[in-house]
């Protein structure tokens, strides 16, 4: 008698294990390859997309600009552009890096503007070319103090508005960009992106 | 029943209206473009315009080198303005085109400045504020530096020698006016860096003495002293020598008037 009511307390403890697995096993993982231009908004954040329509924006301004056309008329050559700071002032974590290198590779494969490295990028070249002087042969050493000064810089930031009520949200940023003459401090180019966006977290709704 | 209708409420409540009533501009599954297409349009554009460029440089600098002599050519193949060159040859030296120039005509005198302030033109020596044509050729130039501009209208002031004078002579009248203003450090500092182009001008090393004995720096100060009266020895051995040699040629002069003037008589 005790041994049937154990049998039977065994057989319910395994149908609920097996229950139990059969639907852990429904919650499955699903990855998939997707066009990196499209437009996927989940969390209604700053993603990929913000970071495409603020780069296209900034190259489309920074290359029709005459800031450019009148510098290679004055001086007969293009002009040299350093990358400074791009800020993020918002409270959000933004990649302001691809949206800037996006930028770079346009002024770099347009050829209209000679881009040299940034402080923090030239401290490896500069520590490659210092060994050099000591181990690579004399013809195929780099020669030093041979760097190219830049005549601008380019500095900006990233700002943030954001209005909530309930369940809505409405986040405002602004993509600031600026060509900075590095003698006079004259502000040659300055560059804008506004992103405005109108997040709904109702859970119900039709 | 209850549960019903209180699911029923927030149901209600979670369906509210909308506060904010604007079409998407962009909604998910759409696409934005990426970067290569504006980079591409960029590229052709910048590359036309610099072809374009190029070939008129060439062009101007082809009718420069062409009409050049001596030290004009000179001048030209080092990037440098020179007093006697013609317009083009100007924006040669320059590497510019009619396009960074604006030109002004007032008879036989032509002025050329900057067509924009912020983007003057360069030589290999420095910015090009103004240069001064007459009868088509350059008469006089101008370059901006940090002290003010510097002019030059003789072959001397064109010279490393009369570029350092000028720079020197700038640096020295900053100094006065900055000691007429109160502020000695600042005076100091024109005076030093003026000292180093005018390694052997005696009273510039006394402006710079009494200055270090005001700021109580007796040390330095006794030094600059004894430079400035080592200074004024050289100098005085020096004009002794001139006069010296002044004299002995008007002696040999007057010797040979007297033996021409005697065999005349």
């Amino acid at each position: 008698m005790m041994s049937s009511a154990f049998t039977f307390h065994v057989r319910r403890a395994l149908c609920t294990a097996t229950l139990g697995l059969a639907v852990l096993a429904c919650n499955n993982k699903r990855v998939s390859r997707i066009e990196p231009t499209s437009v996927t908004d989940l969390s209604g954040r700053w993603n990929d997309a913000d970071s495409r329509l603020v780069a296209n924006e900034l190259i489309t301004q920074s290359l029709a600009g005459p800031w450019i056309a009148q510098f290679t008329s004055a001086r007969g050559s293009a002009p040299t552009v350093i990358v400074g700071d791009f800020r993020n002032k918002t409270m959000e974590h933004i990649a302001v890096g691809t949206f800037v290198r996006d930028l770079e590779r346009a002024f770099v494969n347009s050829q209209s503007v000679r881009l040299v490295a940034s402080a923090a990028e030239r401290q490896d070249v500069r520590a490659e070319r210092a060994d050099q002087q000591t181990n690579a042969a004399a013809e195929t050493r780099s020669k030093i103090a041979r760097e190219q000064g830049a005549q601008y810089m380019l500095q900006g930031d990233v700002q943030a508005i954001v209005d909530a009520e309930g369940s809505e949200k409405v986040v405002y940023y602004q993509v600031d960009a600026t060509m900075i003459d590095l003698e006079s401090n004259a502000k040659v180019w300055v560059g804008q992106h506004k992103i405005k966006k109108y997040i709904d977290r109702r859970r119900i709704g039709w | 029943m209850k549960r019903i209708i209180a699911f029923g409420l927030i149901a209600l409540a979670a369906c509210g209206p909308r506060k904010v009533h604007e079409a998407p501009v962009m909604v998910n599954g759409d696409r934005v473009k990426g970067v290569d297409d504006a980079v591409a349009v960029a590229g052709t554009r910048s590359e036309a315009g610099q072809i374009a460029a190029s070939q008129r440089r060439d062009s101007i600098a082809a009718a420069a080198h062409g009409s050049c002599r001596g030290a004009v050519c000179a001048s030209l193949a080092r990037g440098e303005i020179a007093l006697g060159m013609n317009e083009t040859q100007v924006m040669a030296a320059t590497r510019t085109t009619h396009d960074a120039w604006s030109v002004r005509n007032s008879g036989n005198s032509t002025v050329m400045v900057a067509q924009r302030p912020g983007l003057t033109p360069r030589d290999a020596l420095g910015e090009v504020a103004m240069v001064q044509l007459m009868d088509g050729r350059v008469g006089s130039y101008s370059y901006r530096e940090a002290q003010g501009m510097r002019v030059v209208t003789s072959p001397a002031e064109a010279s490393a020698e009369g570029r350092a004078r000028a720079v020197s002579e700038t640096l020295m009248r900053e100094g006065d006016q900055l000691i007429a203003a109160g502020d000695r450090a600042g005076a100091l500092d024109r005076y030093d860096r003026a000292s180093v182009l005018r390694q052997n001008d005696a009273m510039l090393q006394y402006r710079i003495a009494t200055l270090l004995d005001q700021q109580l720096r007796p040390i330095e100060a006794v030094v600059r002293y004894q430079r400035f009266l080592h200074q004024l020895e050289i100098e005085k051995i020096q004009a002794t020598g001139d006069a010296n040699a002044k004299l002995a040629n008007a002696i040999a002069h007057a010797r040979e008037r007297i033996i021409v003037l005697e065999r005349n008589r």
